[in-house]
């Protein structure tokens, strides 16, 4: 880790400003990524900017929607009293997430911006275009078990790591971002990147842009959600597969649906016409089982990962009856 | 030192445009990140060891005030261990894997691998060795002495503070939520059941922890 | 036989050192604070097979705080390193590594350069600022493309009445000749010990002749043995210093590049240098348990009787070290089969070199046997637990002899019961609970019973405590606990009077800590000590207390600090007191303890038997290892709460065996990919259920005074099979090759 400065800044707009003015500048708040690619001489900053001290860590409610402060912990918005009653589905992507310590020190704002963890991106001497644009994917003829089954590209076929992303992406959250050019807003679907010819870009932030906070609307998906994460140990580990089930269930009916899926994609997966699908449908397996299989079009595998296209599928199938409370 | 600098031995007269002019013939992808080559290039290195190498910190471990001068890069893990010989909080990974370097910052458990030292300024840090009162050892170090919650020891710092949280966050209330809320705590030993039996009992003292 | 033991044996007391440890008192290798001391990170090669052309240190020297860069151009030579012959003893065939001995590139990950620095921050980053130039060759690292060339491990050419040469009981591949007849391959990944603390050493040149090194090792003895002669230096000149090992499960029996790197260093910067490797660092140059192809065919008859078994087993090892375990010796003698053939071979890769792992050679070998001998009971339609008892053997097969003791029977009874064996149903996927599919699988653990030669220095002192010293090492199963009890026992002072010193040099000889051998070696030690001590009390007892005069050994007892006389145990005469009458501060002896030759008749081993309950989710192939049962024949228990934690711990590494632990290579490069926490999948918590842990605790003289047959092996052995028959049992899927993901279920 080479020598850096370091600032702490206590409002938004001087962290901005002390990010914008000195190249190589980046903004820490928890550190339990950043950190990490620091020590491995991945990630180079020459400047440190510390956000912890900005007042972004409220979850309040601001009119049809649950406004959570980009600095909130990922533990704090898990235990959040109106999390819970309003977004389930929230607090049960965070806890599957990573581990209790880290949660107490990852932020939600840090927590969608984590890079992947394909292993080519964290080994310094293989190739890899995310992190050495140009150099190659290591994962594509490698070793890919982990690795994407939708909308990857022939630069970069890694998975974005976040739980609590593929959550917020079914939610239909929006980002909220203050920058040089002033405040906007992303819809979550916007936020993350595909890989494209760019997989060195994660997502769609414009240079020296903060996020501030996350809004979620509020919707009937309080009751009937789950959150499965299929991995290789019972805790503690990335996802294989996980997906965000959520039911609007009225009568045995089907009213709304929401699903994503993580460890699939380069950002968060959302499966819009399986959602689609599951609309005015009866609450059954098989009901389950097709749009499952609508999900999976499209999908494709590469050497290690094909079990993924039996293993998606099944998991979505798991979480919408878990959901449903079909189990 | 009086012996002739040797090569391998840094002679102040080198000069840094040697190593610019280098270009460096791999074979395969160079083992030092480009970003760190362009820091050194740009002796950022040297510049900032002069300017900004070390800044201060005002800290609390264990209940005792301490005013430290910190270069930025150090974890609040090597604090403790390298420079205040506070070596009861364990190095197992570096990288926010095992959990042994678990502390609590502000009453909250932390990985002080993943942090650095000079984002706790103002911040109350407590480690292994503030747990006990004096002699008196903490219920939890008590509980795992008896249900044998260790083998060779190394984890078993991370472990006890980890689980001292675990109780006071609430996330105790089943041997089901223990192993899920522990979860973050490797020990390659196998103690975990061990461990389990020490928190139920302490939770089941119900005391104050 | 009076059994002096019966009294203190098998009490759970705690932890001799549990204080030091639950306060984070206890120091391990890279804890120590000495004046000066100069950090070391090394730098890792980037190729597996080459030459360094060149290591370009410009921009690391100019690097602030920056010490040294250290490599083979500027290093200097170790002398022993040039002698053409093992610099160090080693525990494998071949030549250990060297570091910095010439420009040759052996295996990925190679040390290639120390940085050493004044700050562990600025050694670090120094680190990276060193460039490396190669002349990259075709490297060999692949397993699977390369089994054709496994050959003759180099052992069995020197030596071809070794264990591990080809072997024939009866007739030659006599299984074919059964009627029914199962045949199968198992392959099992590259595992890490992964021990939680990080391989590391302190080390200071207390003189230019003077070494004493703080390290992570299995035995302080073989590590100063080794130094002393890579150094050609007196032995008394090294001293290694390992007071608590943060873990270690065989990777702790080699001399490793890492420590000659910071000895090099130091004696270079002339500072006492700290070394930690990374946990990356640790895949690379720690040791592993080898990938390992095997095949075994099992014969049989219809009822059960095996005919004839055949075992072969295929190893990777290094390009300069033969290392080789004993993976086929459980075949050899665990069944009643009147043929067997077992053939082992080696495959060297241009990889670092292997180094035995918790239950080494035969937690492999048990996954295939063991996992086939499933296969035979399905086929056959017989209970695997019948199929054990049918081919129960009461004497050695493989060399005739009886057995020392061998409770094997009694452990199966037992654990069955207590695992609810018998709601295991004969068909695969036969029972749900929910969506949940449940099985129940058993696997059969046996590891030779070994004591070797140690001594002890024991003093008893005027007011009543004994102090021990060895050179013993204790690597987490509670060596110094044990040896209190047995010390107590022996002479009748209670366990908080004892002290048990460990993890010097200084101390008297002990051997690694390793194959489950320590409590019978050092253990023997003690009781030989107490013993002494014991007749030299009674030699002075009279001065203190006439009634004790011409009174012999048999006549008398050594209990609660006093001897007293057996027919009139109101007679009595405390230790304290005979000291101070004969007006001495302590009794101060060293004595030392070797087996005789009466094991000789006897084939000793101990033996598990584990038994798993496994829920396999239907839909999305999770596993879910709800319960296990292990029991265990190892003799006499010392301390049933920490040999119990031993078999814990050694379910938990089985589990992770059987359901996560793969170190995978990319072979285009010669790197491991899964080389950390994130992505080598251990245990954790939520992993581990209650496991239930059962002792015949019956013992075995054969072995030693105390009849213990050792347990830290045991504890894995069997582990992985069990749970693989168990997914079997739950899913009709038999899973050849671990670990047993999801991928391979769903």
């Amino acid at each position: 880790m080479i020598q850096f400065q370091y600032t702490r800044a206590t409002q938004p707009k001087a962290a901005v400003d002390a990010v914008t003015k000195e190249k190589n500048s980046m903004f820490i708040a928890g550190g339990t990524n950043l950190v990490d690619l620091m020590k491995r001489g991945i990630t180079v900053p020459q400047r440190l900017v510390d956000i912890n001290r900005l007042p972004l860590k409220d979850i309040k409610k601001e009119g049809s929607s649950l406004r959570i402060g980009a600095l909130a912990l990922n533990s704090q918005v898990a235990e959040n009293k109106m999390v819970l009653q309003s977004h389930p589905l929230l607090a049960q992507a965070l806890n599957a997430g990573a581990s209790a310590q880290i949660r107490n020190m990852a932020t939600v704002g840090g927590n969608m911006l984590q890079r992947t963890r394909c292993p080519y991106f964290y080994d310094t001497t293989m190739p890899c275009n995310k992190r050495q644009p140009g150099t190659g994917c290591g994962a594509l003829e490698g070793y890919n078990r982990m690795h994407a089954i939708f909308g990857f590209s022939d630069r970069c076929i890694a998975v974005h790591p976040s739980d609590m992303s593929v959550a917020l992406m079914a939610l239909d959250a929006s980002v909220l971002v203050t920058g040089p050019s002033g405040d906007r807003r992303i819809p979550f679907a916007d936020f993350h990147r595909l890989p494209g010819d760019r997989p060195d870009i994660d997502t769609t932030l414009r240079p020296g842009e903060l996020i501030t906070a996350v809004d979620v609307p509020d919707s009937p998906f309080t009751k009937n959600v789950h959150y499965l994460k299929v991995r290789d140990r019972a805790s503690y580990a990335f996802a294989l597969v996980s997906v965000a089930a959520a039911l609007d269930i009225k009568k045995n009916r089907i009213e709304g649906a929401r699903l994503a899926m993580g460890g699939v994609a380069h950002k968060p997966w959302r499966l819009a016409e399986a959602e689609k699908f599951l609309v005015g449908k009866p609450v059954s397996e098989a009901t389950f089982t097709e749009a499952a299989n609508i999900a999976m079009q499209g999908a494709k595998a590469f050497k290690h990962n094909a079990f993924k296209l039996r293993l998606a599928p099944n998991s979505i199938v798991q979480a919408l009856k878990t959901a449903a409370k079909l189990v | 030192m009086s012996q002739k600098p040797s090569k391998g031995i840094p002679s102040p007269r080198d000069s840094r445009r040697d190593f610019l002019k280098q270009s460096a013939v791999l074979t395969g992808i160079a083992l030092t990140p480009k970003a760190a080559i362009t820091a050194a290039e740009n002796q950022w290195d040297e510049k900032l060891a002069d300017a900004i190498e070390k800044i201060p910190l005002n800290i609390e471990i264990n209940g005792i005030q301490k005013s430290l001068s910190v270069e930025p890069r150090v974890t609040l893990l090597d604090l403790l261990r390298e420079q205040l010989n506070l070596t009861g909080t364990k190095k197992g990974c570096d990288y926010g894997q095992c959990g042994a370097c678990t502390v609590h910052v502000n009453g909250k458990r932390v990985l002080s691998c993943l942090t650095l030292a000079v984002m706790h300024d103002g911040e109350k840090v407590t480690t292994i060795e503030g747990l006990a009162k004096g002699d008196e050892l903490h219920p939890m170090q008590e509980a795992f002495i008896k249900h044998d919650g260790f083998q060779c020891g190394y984890c078993t710092s991370g472990q006890i503070m980890s689980a001292v949280a675990c109780i006071r966050e609430g996330h105790a209330g089943s041997e089901t939520e223990i192993r899920e809320f522990m979860s973050g705590n490797l020990c390659r030993c196998g103690a975990y059941p061990n461990i389990v039996d020490a928190i139920v009992e302490v939770k089941k003292q119900g005391k104050n922890i | 036989m009076e059994n002096f033991f019966d009294k203190v044996a098998g009490e759970p007391i705690d932890r001799v050192d549990g204080r030091m440890k639950v306060t984070g008192k206890a120091k391990y290798a890279a804890e120590y604070e000495l004046p000066d001391m100069a950090y070391a990170v090394l730098v890792s090669s980037s190729i597996a097979k080459g030459t360094i052309r060149r290591v370009d240190a410009k921009a690391a020297l100019r690097a602030p705080g920056v010490l040294a860069v250290i490599s083979h151009e500027n290093s200097i030579k170790v002398p022993a390193h040039a002698d053409n012959e093992h610099p160090t003893e080693p525990p494998t065939g071949g030549q250990p590594f060297r570091a910095f001995y010439n420009n040759k590139v052996y295996f990925n990950g190679q040390p290639v350069a120390v940085v050493v620095a004044d700050t562990y921050e600025r050694a670090r980053h120094a680190a990276m600022l060193v460039q490396v130039e190669y002349d990259k060759e075709k490297h060999t690292t692949s397993f699977e493309e390369n089994i054709g060339s496994a050959r003759i491990p180099s052992q069995v050419k020197k030596n071809p009445k070794s264990s591990l040469a080809d072997y024939d009981r009866g007739e030659v591949d006599g299984y074919k000749k059964a009627p029914v007849v199962v045949e199968a391959e198992y392959l099992l990944p590259n595992e890490m010990h992964n021990p939680m603390e990080l391989q590391a050493i302190t080390a200071h040149w207390t003189a230019d002749d003077k070494l004493t090194v703080y390290d992570k090792v299995q035995g302080t003895k073989p590590t100063q043995a080794a130094f002393a002669k890579e150094w050609k230096l007196p032995v008394q000149n090294v001293k290694v210093i390992a007071e608590f090992v943060g873990g270690a499960f065989g990777n702790g029996l080699h001399q490793w590049p890492h420590e000659t790197a910071a000895i090099i260093a130091a004696k270079m910067v002339k500072r006492p240098v700290k070394l930690m490797l990374t946990r990356e660092q640790m895949f690379y140059m720690v040791g592993y348990r080898p990938r390992t192809w095997q095949k075994v065919a099992i014969g049989a008859n219809p009822d059960g009787k095996i005919v004839g078994i055949r075992h072969e087993a295929i190893g990777q090892t290094s390009s300069y070290e033969d290392f080789t375990e004993s993976v086929l010796q459980q075949t050899r003698m665990m069944y009643t089969s009147p043929n067997v053939s077992t053939r082992y071979r080696l495959l060297p890769l241009d990889v670092s070199t292997p180094i035995w792992m918790r239950g080494p050679g035969e937690a492999t070998g048990a996954f295939a046997l063991e996992s086939a001998m499933d296969e035979l009971a399905f086929k056959l339609n017989i209970d695997p637990i019948q199929l054990r008892l049918i081919n129960h053997t009461d004497v050695d097969p493989d060399n005739g002899l009886p057995w020392s003791t061998k409770y094997l029977k009694e452990c199966i009874q037992l654990g069955a019961e207590k695992i609810g064996w018998s709601n295991r149903s004969m068909k695969p996927g036969g029972r749900r609970s929910g969506e949940w599919l449940v099985g129940y699988g058993m696997g059969v653990g046996c590891f030779g019973a070994h004591r070797g030669a140690a001594a002890v220095r024991a003093r008893l002192m005027a007011n009543g405590t004994l102090q021990f010293q060895s050179a013993v090492t204790d690597i987490g199963p509670g060596t110094g606990t044990a040896m209190v009890q047995i010390a107590s026992g022996q002479i009748g002072i209670s366990p908080d009077k004892i002290t048990f010193q460990l993890g010097n040099s200084d101390f008297p000889q002990a051997p690694n800590q390793g194959g489950s051998a320590t409590v019978a070696t050092v253990g023997s030690a003690v009781v030989a000590a107490c013993n002494v001590l014991k007749e030299k009390l009674l030699g002075m007892a009279a001065s203190a207390e006439k009634r004790f005069t011409d009174v012999k050994m048999e006549d008398v007892l050594f209990s609660s600090g006093q001897i007293s006389l057996k027919n009139s145990p109101s007679v009595g005469v405390a230790y304290t007191d005979i000291l101070k009458k004969e007006n001495l501060p302590e009794i101060d002896i060293i004595q030392d303890s070797k087996p005789g030759t009466e094991g000789s008749k006897y084939s000793k081993y101990s033996f598990s038997v584990h038994f798993a309950e496994v829920h396999v989710h239907a839909l999305t192939g999770r596993v879910k290892v709800n319960k296990v049962v292990s029991c265990a024949d190892a003799g006499t228990i010392v301390n049933k709460k920490t040999a119990g934690n031993q078999i814990i711990g050694g379910v938990a590494g089985g589990i992770g065996m059987a359901l996560q632990e793969d170190a995978v290579m990319d072979h285009r490069f010669g790197r491991y990919i899964t080389k950390d926490f994130a992505e080598y999948h251990i245990p954790v918590h939520a992993d581990v259920p209650h496991v239930d842990v059962i002792f015949i605790d019956k013992p075995d003289y054969i072995i030693d005074p105390m009849g213990t047959k050792g347990l830290g092996e045991i504890a894995i052995i069997g582990v992985a099979p069990a749970i693989a028959n168990a997914i079997f049992n739950a899913s009709g899927k038999r899973i050849r090759e671990l670990p047993i993901t999801v991928d391979k279920l769903v």
